[in-house]
């Protein structure tokens, strides 16, 4: 398959990269593992004039642990990397779940996180993780910088609050208080190659190994156009000793929030019926590592 | 406008003057004549076209050629050393893990990369490696089986 033509731009700072994407704007489009952008490229959905590849700019893709109770990602860091990074898998679990969930062991050698949120598709891996952890992007153009919670960045299908002249530098998550849990579930047709059919990913605080639930945040994708937190199910959860038939009200909850839709992948039925399952599913996980958890 | 792009292929190190719609693949097969890399989907859902670079694999389908700049790319041709097959390659042939032979390429780079990194791995380890390599003729079971005779094979080479 043939990619169109394209004037193509190599920054090797960021300030060249923000420069290039204030000039260019609405007709450029940013690359990073390039399995999104080159895929739509090639499928003609997309056709842009100018891309501008954020591969050599420097610090994009560290990891940077701060101080014991935060974490900042760069957004160019790969989902392979994210699967791996052992202060990821430890106090980020989610986030290190679903990024081992992405596509296949190539496609994850290649995808960031920058590219599966800020391309915003309702299935896409990391955004229901990203939500559940609280994580907090920094966006940066020529005129200066901000930061947006991923709760609020998501718009529809394909759409974020970025501005064509911002680029997605970083992602930055506090650690998770004591006694804390989570997990993510996947679900298609395959293990592996696939699109979500129905996603969750959860988080499960406690005030101790035994005691009630202090904070619940569950996240759902490809059940809405965007990715959603099941708020309404969250907040019954608070204050409740955890147990199978909470999580069963909380997954019957979640079902309400959610709005999902029948296509190739799977029914709308079905999809309604799985949001259930899979919510309680997936509290049961965050609630045994949450009972698990160490300092 | 072409770029002029350097890098190494199987050790070599090769220039190319390329246009930016140019991917990875179509260089090695049109540019340079390494066709042993296959185009399947194009799209990166296949592994057909499955490359090491810098040490990982990769969808050369999905990577400009001018991403490719100073990286250091291994493809299926690299592995057969002084004329010898790799153990990988006769593993593959004594297993019957190959019929019409399109997905092998691709999967002997990926199993390359696997034992490169983990010269012992768990037929679990051995099944996610491959997972993004589609076969439509064996049913997986014989390439599986010669992933692991070529780790055996090749971790028991002995010590002289």
């Amino acid at each position: 398959m043939l990619l169109p033509e394209f004037e193509y731009h190599e920054p090797s700072t960021l300030e060249e990269a923000l420069k290039l994407l204030s000039e260019l704007g609405g007709n450029a489009r940013v690359l990073a593992g390039g399995t999104d952008l080159l895929v739509r490229m090639k499928q003609k959905i997309e056709k842009p004039k100018h891309v501008i590849s954020v591969a050599r700019v420097p610090g994009l893709n560290e990891i940077i642990p701060r101080n014991g109770h935060a974490i900042t990602i760069g957004a160019g860091t790969t989902a392979a990397t994210l699967a791996r990074n052992e202060v990821v898998r430890d106090r980020f679990l989610p986030l290190a779940l679903a990024a081992g969930r992405l596509g296949a062991p190539m496609v994850r050698n290649r995808a960031t996180i920058g590219g599966n949120l800020v391309n915003a598709r309702p299935a896409a891996d990391l955004p229901p993780a990203c939500m559940v952890l609280d994580a907090s992007l920094k966006l940066k153009s020529v005129s200066g910088e901000r930061k947006v919670s991923v709760n609020e960045f998501f718009r529809g299908p394909g759409e974020t609050v970025i501005e064509p002249n911002e680029l997605l530098v970083s992602i930055h998550i506090e650690t998770p208080p004591p006694w804390s849990g989570g997990s993510y579930i996947k679900l298609g047709a395959r293990k592996t190659l696939e699109i979500s059919m129905v996603n969750v990913a959860t988080m499960l605080t406690l005030q101790s190994a035994d005691g009630p639930i202090l904070d619940a945040r569950i996240a759902l994708g490809a059940v809405a156009p965007t990715p959603v937190r099941a708020y309404a199910a969250e907040e019954m959860l608070v204050g409740a000793m955890p147990s199978e038939e909470w999580f069963q009200r909380a997954g019957e909850v979640g079902v309400g929030m959610c709005s999902p839709i029948t296509d190739h992948r799977g029914t709308l039925e079905y999809r309604c019926m799985m949001i259930e399952v899979l919510t309680k599913r997936s509290l049961g996980l965050a609630l045994e590592r949450a009972k698990a958890w160490k300092p | 406008m072409k770029r002029i792009v350097q890098f190494t292929v199987n050790g070599e190190s090769v220039e190319v003057a390329v246009t930016p719609n140019r991917t990875l693949i179509q260089v090695l097969r049109e540019d340079l004549g390494l066709t042993g890399t296959k185009h399947g989907c194009g799209l990166g859902d296949c592994g057909a076209c499955t490359v090491i670079m810098d040490g990982v694999p990769v969808n050369s389908c999905l990577v400009l050629a001018v991403q490719a700049r100073g990286r250091d790319i291994q493809t299926i041709e690299g592995l057969t050393g002084n004329g010898k097959l790799h153990p990988l390659q006769t593993a593959f042939i004594d297993k019957g893990a190959i019929q019409c032979g399109f997905c092998t390429p691709g999967m002997i780079v990926s199993a390359k990369a696997l034992l490169d990194e983990d010269p012992r791995p768990t037929e679990t380890e051995i099944r996610t490696a491959i997972s993004g390599n589609l076969c439509r003729c064996t049913g997986y079971q014989k390439i599986v089986e010669a992933i692991a005779t070529a780790a055996e094979a090749m971790s028991g080479k002995g010590v002289s």
